[in-house]
């Protein structure tokens, strides 16, 4: 655990220290690290999810109430982005206390069919008060600190370590061994002693607030949402396929797996063969990793390192 | 006072009442045997008295406190265990950290110290060779024993055993009751549901006969096993044939 300690100490050094290594004055660069540190706390907060046996396709919509929660907190109250994040942070965990107690007594697809029907729910809403959401068209509002991507880079950086501590205080706490317990088997967890309903519960509005956080950075971030894209089913996706790719139930493979994929994705967005069909490419890279890294790139880390013992690093990197 | 009393417990499954008005007592450090043939309700009983399953009627006492409302973690705190018929250790954990759940949060102790309970208890069962193994690896007999151990590291006054005997050899068997002895000498009270008869004759104070979700008969095992009626509903009457 120390170890690991040192790690993420040094992970989040280069974190804070990356826009001093010449992309801080390249708005593109910029823009993507933003954007790479968001959907880094989307994936480590669905992760925290996912470790108590739960799919939940809901993390998308989080996103997009937390998106909406600072955009009509700024249209209805005029308030500033960050009281707005604020209050959106807690629209959103209202919400998910909500949604959680109605279905996180479902299991597996129920579970996650039910939080995808709450996402849809939710871009329907959107569309039908346009006097509160401003319908199909949105609502925009003036750029996050006047545009500075420096400023932004490191709000969204505390929010990120916010997730990283919350993920990391699961795995080392009492909690890893009743979300390990509740995944493996509900009723004898129960048996136990672990109150499962408390654990799941309190897990998912972590969670979810965290997702929403990230949306309600986004939004005033790109300085402008509409239901379509604050409740965009890919991000939801997204959120599950960074930690099924990099390894779930860890806080290091939710990380690796966003930096990976959504390198890749920009990269063959960007670049002329793949440019057309880009998002064909990304889906197979995705199926193939699903297949061959059913326990993600963490899983074959480790894999390799058992039957090459002088692999320590990556042993270390994994736990 | 009765460590447990279960009063008119009924339990219906649509419609059909699998316990039906079922009443029995367990006294502070005996060791009772539930017994009858399958189907009898043996097992729902088990689900209702731990809270797995909600009574349709009747009432649950555990210490004098009514418990028939309270969810299962907290029967559990407060002293009620269960092994199952099925075992299901948590597979992503190894033996120790199986134990070491128990210990948490059914023990309620801290991470160092249910550490250091689970490390006894896998010893007392016998698993301390393997306290490291992948429970994927283990024999049967040793599932059985994690499941005691596990049991146990919720520090139970009342200890539910579901067919703890099931699918062991002779051998494994004999060790499984001298286990189960030096378990009822800790004054651990035991309950038990078992088909093996030899182990309800050497474990048990007294034993109860369940058939079609009812009590048959109670006593000691020498008066409950020549009761005709106990004999007839284990081998059937004529007429059934």
């Amino acid at each position: 655990m120390r170890r690991n300690l040192i790690g993420w100490a040094a992970f989040i050094f280069v974190v804070v220290v990356l826009p001093w290594l010449g992309i801080g004055s390249d708005r593109y660069l910029m823009l993507l690290a933003n954007v790479m540190l968001m959907f880094m706390t989307l994936a480590l907060s669905w992760d925290v999810v996912a470790r108590t046996g739960q799919l939940s396709l809901a993390h998308g919509a989080f996103f997009g109430l937390g998106a909406y929660g600072v955009a009509i907190a700024h249209r209805t109250w005029a308030l500033p982005p960050l009281v707005g994040m604020l209050v959106a942070a807690c629209a959103v965990a209202a919400v998910a206390l909500a949604l959680g107690v109605v279905t996180l007594r479902l299991r597996g697809i129920y579970f996650a069919i039910a939080t995808l029907a709450f996402a849809e729910v939710l871009r329907t809403v959107a569309l039908q008060f346009p006097d509160l959401t401003g319908g199909t068209v949105g609502i925009a509002m003036p750029p996050l600190f006047d545009g500075d991507r420096l400023l932004s880079y490191y709000l969204i950086g505390a929010i990120f370590v916010l997730a990283l501590a919350t993920s990391l205080g699961v795995r080392w706490s009492r909690l890893q061994y009743a979300v390990t317990a509740i995944r493996a088997n509900e009723t004898v967890a129960q048996v136990m002693g672990i109150d499962v309903v408390r654990v799941k519960v309190v897990l998912f509005l972590a969670s979810a607030t965290l997702a929403g956080l990230a949306g309600a950075f986004y939004m005033p971030f790109i300085t402008h949402t509409d239901p379509n894209d604050a409740f965009d089913i890919g991000r939801s996706v997204a959120a599950l396929v960074f930690p099924i790719f990099g390894g779930l139930y860890t806080s290091a493979g939710p990380v690796i797996g966003t930096i990976l994929m959504r390198s890749l994705e920009e990269y063959l967005r960007v670049t002329p063969p793949w440019k057309e069909g880009y998002q064909v490419v990304y889906g197979l890279v995705i199926v193939v990793a699903v297949l061959f890294m059913p326990r993600g790139l963490l899983g074959l880390i480790v894999d390799l390192r058992r039957s090459r013992p002088d692999r320590r690093w990556a042993w270390r990197f994994s736990r | 006072m009765a460590l447990l009393e279960v009063t008119g417990l009924v339990r219906r499954f649509r419609g059909l009442a699998a316990v039906d008005g079922l009443s029995f007592t367990v006294a502070e450090g005996q060791t009772v045997a539930i017994i009858g043939p399958n189907g009898a309700g043996k097992s729902t009983t088990f689900n209702l008295v731990s809270g797995l399953l909600r009574s349709d009627a009747g009432t649950i006492r555990f210490r004098g406190t009514d418990v028939t409302r309270t969810p299962a973690h907290s029967r559990t705190r407060a002293g009620m265990g269960r092994t199952f018929q099925v075992v299901q250790p948590f597979v992503d954990l190894d033996v120790l950290d199986n134990v070491v759940v128990g210990a948490l949060f059914g023990g309620s102790l801290g991470l160092g110290a249910a550490r250091k309970d689970a490390e006894r208890l896998v010893d007392l069962v016998g698993l301390g060779p393997k306290r490291h193994a992948a429970v994927a690896s283990l024999t049967l007999a040793d599932r059985k024993r994690l499941e005691l151990a596990r049991a146990l590291a919720t520090k139970p006054a009342l200890l539910m055993l579901d067919e703890v005997m099931e699918g062991l050899t002779p051998v494994e068997e004999r060790d499984a009751v001298r286990l189960l002895h030096e378990v009822r000498a800790q004054g651990i009270t035991l309950l038990l549901i078992e088909h093996v008869m030899s182990t309800v004759r050497d474990l048990s104070d007294h034993v109860l006969v369940m058939d079609y979700g009812k009590m048959l008969a109670e006593g000691r095992y020498e008066d409950v096993a020549r009761d005709p009626r106990v004999i007839e509903a284990y081998l059937g009457t004529e007429a059934d044939e």
